[in-house]
């Protein structure tokens, strides 16, 4: 935009003689202010004129010096107008001009709200430049990086709901917004968020980004950060944002010489427009009955799929209603936990946490008949009260180690780079984000059994994808390079042949379950294998990549396949058809032995809980080759158990106790909700076992 | 600047208030009800000084509501453009700090601080800091300022000050 200048006029028809000026060059004039005395060079001294700026502006030039004469028509001096490049509430913030009836001027000159609480502040792109500008200078001078953070399911889990008051831990405050009669939030910190936040603002200047309304976004920032010294006014709540559904659009204009030193954290990918500088972390969960209060609407084609259930799995699995996931999620960490501190002894380990969950469960029951609602998951958190009234709940969640871990490498990656470039030269975070990711299987080569639908091509995959990004290659089939088998259950043809091949050859490869590669995934690290051997059973539903690897489906793709995969939670054709009527009868004749040996099979053991423990420790210390030797009576009944079963589901653990029930039960005609009741006991085995004769016989 | 003026407001009384206590409700109810307001015209209310006449109760017809005329002085607070007054800072940023005048929100500009004070984000808080370092503004701080443009609405008033002009800047008590 050019520059306006005007000239000033000698204001009447004869020469004037300027007697003095008031001003002096490049000082701001504000409107009506006197610019300089005159009087007419005709003689008459005595009659001395004042001159007032019509409008506010810059003197850029005086051309006319004191007691010089003027002729008419000529110049006495140049005024800059004031392009209003800061404007507050629609008027000038540096001559106080009101702009909304000032048409003349051009109104988008300042368009850019630079400063996150304000919005109403908008400055001129050049201004922000400059100012941005400004801030990269500073930030590299204290070798520093932007970090953006999410609160919601990444810091803090909010939920509106009625909980215990005495929950240790939790912080309680009341919201009161205009016009409603406002509500109580209960909000838990996750684990080691202060001392998260004290080592990221080392290096990172940290900036609130999230869609909770203003309100709770302040309130909960004062909870992290009472002093405000993490975030100080750097935060950005919903209020402020452009787009309902995008928080990428306010990048633009907070960081206007663009994006290059900003990292995100967030639990998130969709509302970053799947930005490469994103960390996705897994979401925190606490209050099991609620998800994420401040979620972004979902675009209009997933509305539907919301009233049948299905998003809910897409959205990070916190809703009550799909139980196996976040339960077995957290059973592995906390077994993943435990046997990292105690060495991987296994034995002693897996049967501490089943004790510990049914213990759990137990006490669970009794806290159910005593109170009116109970939020917590018996399988995630361990309640203990304590002398003084309080409730303590036991948190596993340990992610914010790893995320802290992960920004140390991404500072260091950035600072070594730009020391090593020239000046004036910046690295792109968008660019040094993947490659420090790529770094983490960087060497491995991943071979898929199982993980991929037959009907989808590797490439498009999921699974692919993060394997990719985590640097890892994948083969469709074996190679000399590879190195890790990913399988989600033994017996595939891939796990047959990586035995024979692991007999034939010297080099071994890792057989481990998707686990690894999720858990990979989510601290970034290569993650012993052996803390994720492939179990006999294998494990369903941990096909489909959890919430910290996936995201709600863009609104472009074609949703079918995966809303075909999250309806059943082995992810596999069978389960979605009517199995009784696509079994041959010889299957049938199959399924009649294998409720037979169901029924032996508790009569000599009283409790199949302790079970699974007891199979999990013949995995982890004997590789599976020397499995096939050393099995005991038992475990060789279930195994031709389980071949008849094509081996899913763990002996007698939940899983395999879900597992049967959809072929009696066909899935297609119940509504897709996932929603299976928990009981998993002996009489219902002995239920199904009756359907499923008298299915039989009406065959017959 | 201050002023005390007449002004007049209409309260809107429910029946249920009618007995013995009906005037004192009537001027608690104005205390409530205008104190702390902003109009266009005089400004913030500041405070209630003298109630000098309450008139005639009108009852609405088929409400049984009934309203009172009331007649009473006040203090206000209408800022003027050049005029120049006390503030406490609020926010510092990087494009310029908020003030506040008592009820009166206050933008001042990068561009409207003297030349030789510069924005330090990385004290907390952070504080706008002359070369010197003599000459510190910072959150809390009492600064002079000079109105130089007053956004004013049906319900409030917002202004934009300057600290570019002779005895303006921080107050030292």
């Amino acid at each position: 935009m050019a520059d306006k200048t005007m000239p000033i006029f000698v204001p009447s028809e004869k020469p004037v003689k300027v007697v003095k000026w008031k001003v002096k060059q490049g000082v701001f004039v504000s409107q009506g202010q006197i610019l300089f005395l005159y009087n007419d060079s005709s003689g008459n001294v005595t009659e001395l004129k004042k001159f007032k700026a019509i409008r506010a502006g810059t003197i850029s030039s005086i051309k006319v010096k004191e007691g010089d004469i003027a002729e008419p028509g000529g110049a006495i001096a140049e005024l800059e107008e004031c392009r209003h490049p800061t404007v507050m509430k629609e008027m000038c913030a540096e001559c106080g001009a009101d702009l909304r009836t000032d048409e003349v001027t051009s109104r988008d000159v300042a368009v850019v709200p630079m400063v996150h609480s304000v919005p109403e502040l908008k400055v001129s792109e050049e201004l922000a430049q400059k100012l941005g500008r400004e801030d990269a200078e500073r930030l590299l001078k204290d070798r520093k990086l932007v970090l953006l953070v999410d609160l919601d399911q990444t810091l803090v889990h909010t939920t509106n709901d009625n909980i215990p008051p005495n929950l240790k831990g939790v912080l309680h405050f009341f919201l009161r917004g205009p016009g409603c009669p406002g509500r109580w939030c209960h909000t838990r910190l996750r684990p080691r968020t202060k001392e998260f936040l004290e080592s990221a603002s080392q290096n990172y200047e940290l900036h609130v980004c999230t869609f909770g309304a203003r309100q709770y976004a302040h309130a909960v920032a004062d909870l992290l950060d009472p002093e405000k010294k993490y975030f100080s006014h750097r935060i950005l709540s919903r209020d402020e944002c452009f787009d309902a559904r995008t928080k990428a659009a306010n990048l633009k204009a907070l960081f206007p010489c663009g994006d290059n030193m900003v990292c995100i954290i967030d639990d998130r990918e969709d509302v970053w427009r799947h930005a490469t500088n994103l960390i996705h972390v897994r979401p925190y969960s606490f209050f099991q009955s609620t998800g994420d209060i401040n979620a972004p609407p979902p675009p209009e084609n997933e509305k539907t799929k919301i009233a049948s259930g299905l998003n809910g799995a897409a959205q990070g699995n916190q809703m009550p209603t799909l139980d196996a996931e976040p339960e077995q999620k957290e059973k592995d960490a906390s077994k993943d936990i435990e046997s990292k501190e105690e060495g991987g002894n296994g034995k002693i380990l897996t049967k501490d946490v089943k004790s510990n969950n049914t213990e759990i469960k137990k006490s669970e029951e009794a806290d159910q008949e005593s109170d009116e609602r109970i939020v917590q998951d018996p399988a995630e958190s361990k309640w203990t009260e304590t002398s003084d009234g309080q409730i303590e709940v036991e948190d596993p969640d340990d992610y914010l180690i790893y995320l802290e871990d992960i920004l140390k490498r991404i500072h260091k990656h950035f600072y070594d780079l730009y020391d090593k470039m020239g000046k004036n030269q910046i690295p792109d975070l968008k660019c040094i984000i993947p490659e420090v990711k790529s770094e983490v299987l960087a060497g491995t080569s991943l071979v898929f059994s199982g993980l991929v639908p037959t009907h989808q091509r590797l490439e498009t995959s999921r699974a692919y994808q993060v394997a990719r990004s985590l640097g890892a290659e994948v083969t469709q089939d074996y190679t000399d390079k590879t190195t890790h088998l990913v399988a989600v259950r033994a017996g595939t043809a891939k796990v047959n042949a990586s035995r024979r091949m692991g007999d034939g050859t010297a080099k071994k490869f890792h057989v481990v379950t998707p686990e690894w590669m999720w858990t990979c995934a989510e601290r970034w690290e290569r993650v012993d294998e052996r803390l994720y051997p492939l179990q006999r059973g294998g494990q369903s539903g941990c096909r489909r990549p959890p919430a910290h690897c996936s995201s709600p489906p863009p609104a472009h793709a074609p949703p079918a396949a995966a809303a075909q995969r999250k309806r059943t939670p082995s992810g596999r054709f069978m389960d979605t058809i009517n199995p009784l009527l696509s079994f041959s009868t010889d299957d049938i004749a199959d399924m009649d032995r294998e409720v037979e040996d169901i029924f032996n099979e508790s009569d000599e053991s009283s409790s199949d809980d302790e079970k699974p423990g007891d199979d999990d420790l013949d995995d982890e210390e004997n590789p599976p080759e020397d499995r096939l030797i050393s099995v005991s009576a038992e475990n060789s009944l279930q195994d031709r158990l389980q071949d008849s079963q094509e081996a899913e589901g763990t002996n007698g653990s939940d899983d395999a106790d879900e597992e049967p029930r959809p072929r009696k039960r066909p899935r297609r005609s119940s509504p897709p909700s996932d929603e299976e009741p928990p009981d998993d006991d002996d009489s219902s085995w002995n239920l199904m076992g009756a359907a499923l004769e008298k299915e039989l016989l009406a065959q017959d | 600047m201050f002023y005390h003026i007449s002004l007049e407001h209409e309260i809107l009384l429910h029946p249920r208030y009618f007995g013995p206590q009906l005037l004192d409700i009537v001027k608690q109810k104005l205390y409530t009800e205008v104190e702390g307001t902003c109009t266009g015209k005089y400004g913030f209310v500041i405070a209630v000084t003298a109630i000098d006449s309450i008139g005639a109760g009108l009852i609405q017809p088929g409400q049984g509501f009934v309203v009172y005329p009331v007649k009473y002085k006040a203090i206000v607070f209408r800022p003027f453009k050049g005029e120049v007054l006390d503030a406490i800072v609020t926010q510092v940023n990087k494009v310029g700090m908020f003030a506040q005048i008592g009820p009166l929100s206050c933008f001042i500009s990068h561009h409207s601080i003297p030349a030789d004070m510069e924005f330090c984000p990385n004290v907390n808080p952070p504080c706008y800091k002359s070369r010197q370092e003599d000459n510190v503004i910072q959150e809390e701080d009492v600064i002079r300022l000079k109105i130089v443009g007053t956004r004013v609405d049906a319900t409030g008033i917002f202004a934009i000050g300057t600290l570019m002009d002779d005895y303006l800047g921080l107050v030292t008590q």
